[in-house]
């Protein structure tokens, strides 16, 4: 893997997707219909539970075979299964350079916090990738948990060393699916700023999911709204608020108040 | 008691249990995360032993071995003698008739390990071996030492498939399960009971070892299975 990831010239779109997909749960089925284009650094998805947003990441990430899809990230076709499309092209997610932060950290339960963080530097020179760990650690705030094994520490901690462990990949786009969920607002708050910080000095693009309001228009440049499998709005946070509000209001089963909603403050 | 018989039954299972753990892995790895369609008849083929009478086994494997196949006069050419009636059939004989109790723990190991491990360790640029070696099979080291333990225990007590195979030739093919159809034939009974008592000591200490181990805890909390 390289140290830098593919430049991405502006307004070049970082990642292209064209999803459709059907899964059968039972009796009912549930349609992945999507297509868009992330341009901004941060990009946020925002959808209420079950409109397909981790599908979405999966299929992205290579964890999921779409039925018909064209993906690309950073302009290199990953994922082609179009109708009559030559070639067919599945890259696994083991190629694709995706870091994937799911709500489940799945944290390795038989290698350390810091053994989960050095599992994607096998090769690198033991000194330099313990500095690494020691330094991915800092990121997420975790680095006194260095030599404790996941059966001791708490969910959030989890998380955090997920977090590490994702960065330690060196991905060319970071996929955040609610990665913050099990932490209190604060370090909620400090550790979304490291990420952030670490992604933007990298060059190294993020799309967040979430169902949180506030972190949809908060954490992202862009904004998209998702509804069961498709993309109702996109574009600056702000837009998307005024265009949605009605909507997005029924969606969160508030009233929509009288007058101009109030728009959270943005991250800078 | 027959100590040569003992000795030759203790490398024969050993030996087997050595094979059967490097063939076993990657067979029940591939049944554990495969769509494939061949995979009911893989699973099928693997189990046949469990419910076929050693002797079709033995008979088949003796045939096969033998002159009367290309394969078995391939093989008699390139090893100098016939494979059948030598320890080397007997290994051949016992890897095949132990395969499904060294593949069946370990393909149900396998697939109890949470995908979401694995999904993670795919994104970490981890490939379908590299995922085997670093997340499968360190979580499921309780399903290894189940698997060797039962092949082991399976080898030490064949009786048909070494007998068809094998023959019965002192200090060569004759184990232990054999030494004791003699002894009774012989009406050794007093020799006959020392073996029959120590195979079942042999036997009764594997379970016991298999259920003494800690109960299997789920991977997630943190401990291993």
């Amino acid at each position: 893997m390289s140290d830098t990831p593919s430049p991405n010239p502006p307004n070049r779109p970082w990642l292209t997707v064209h999803i459709e997909h059907r899964f059968h749960h039972g009796g009912a089925g549930f349609h992945l219909h999507l297509a868009f284009a992330a341009r901004a650094q941060r990009t946020v998805v925002f959808g209420p539970s079950g409109s397909g947003k981790s599908s979405l990441l999966r299929a992205i990430a290579g964890l999921l075979k779409p039925e018909l899809a064209t993906i690309q990230l950073h302009g290199v076709i990953v994922c082609n299964t179009m109708h009559g499309s030559q070639p067919r092209i599945f890259l696994p997610a083991e190629k694709r350079r995706v870091g994937l932060v799911m709500q489940d950290p799945a944290v390795f339960p038989h290698l350390t916090a810091a053994g989960n963080v050095a599992f994607a530097l096998r090769g690198t020179e033991p000194s330099a990738q313990k500095k690494k760990v020691a330094r991915l650690l800092e990121v997420v705030e975790a680095e006194t948990l260095a030599e404790r094994w996941p059966r001791q520490l708490s969910g959030g901690q989890l998380q955090r060393v997920a977090i590490a462990r994702t960065l330690a990949a060196n991905p060319s786009i970071l996929l955040l699916d609610e990665p913050f969920a099990a932490l209190d607002a604060q370090s909620r708050q400090r550790i979304s700023q490291n990420l952030h910080q670490w992604a933007r000095q990298r060059g190294v693009p993020v799309l967040t999911v979430t169902h949180n309001l506030e972190e949809a228009f908060v954490a992202g440049d862009e904004v998209l709204t998702l509804e069961e499998g498709r993309i109702m709005a996109q574009g600056a946070p702000e837009h998307v608020l005024s265009q949605e509000r009605e909507r997005l209001l029924q969606v969160l089963g508030a009233v929509p108040p009288p007058g101009p909603v109030a728009i959270p403050r943005r991250e800078k | 008691m027959d100590t040569v018989a003992l000795l030759l039954t203790l490398r024969l299972a050993l030996v087997t249990t050595g094979i059967l753990m490097v063939l076993a892995v990657p067979l029940a790895y591939w049944l554990a995360f495969t769509g494939s369609r061949a995979k009911v008849f893989v699973q099928a083929v693997c189990a046949l032993p469990i419910v076929l009478p050693p002797t079709v086994l033995g008979f088949y494997l003796l045939v096969a071995l033998g002159p009367r196949t290309a394969f078995g006069r391939v093989l008699t050419h390139l090893l100098g003698h016939p494979l059948a009636f030598s320890f080397a059939g007997l290994v051949v004989g016992s890897v095949i008739y132990s395969l499904p109790f060294a593949v069946q723990p370990l393909a149900a190991g396998f697939a109890a390990v949470d995908r979401s491990m694995l999904d993670a360790a795919a994104t970490l640029g981890s490939g379908r071996c590299d995922r085997m070696l670093r997340v499968v099979l360190p979580l499921s080291r309780g399903s290894l030492v189940t698997a060797s333990v039962l092949s082991f225990a399976h080898t030490v007590g064949e009786f048909g498939v070494v007998l068809m195979i094998g023959g019965n030739l002192p200090g060569a093919t004759r184990t232990l399960s054999i030494a004791l159809y003699d002894q009774v034939q012989d009406f050794q009974y007093a020799q006959a009971n020392r073996t029959a008592l120590f195979l079942l000591g042999i036997c009764l200490v594997a379970l016991m070892l298999l259920y003494s181990r800690r109960p299997a805890r789920n991977a997630r909390s943190g401990d291993l299975v």
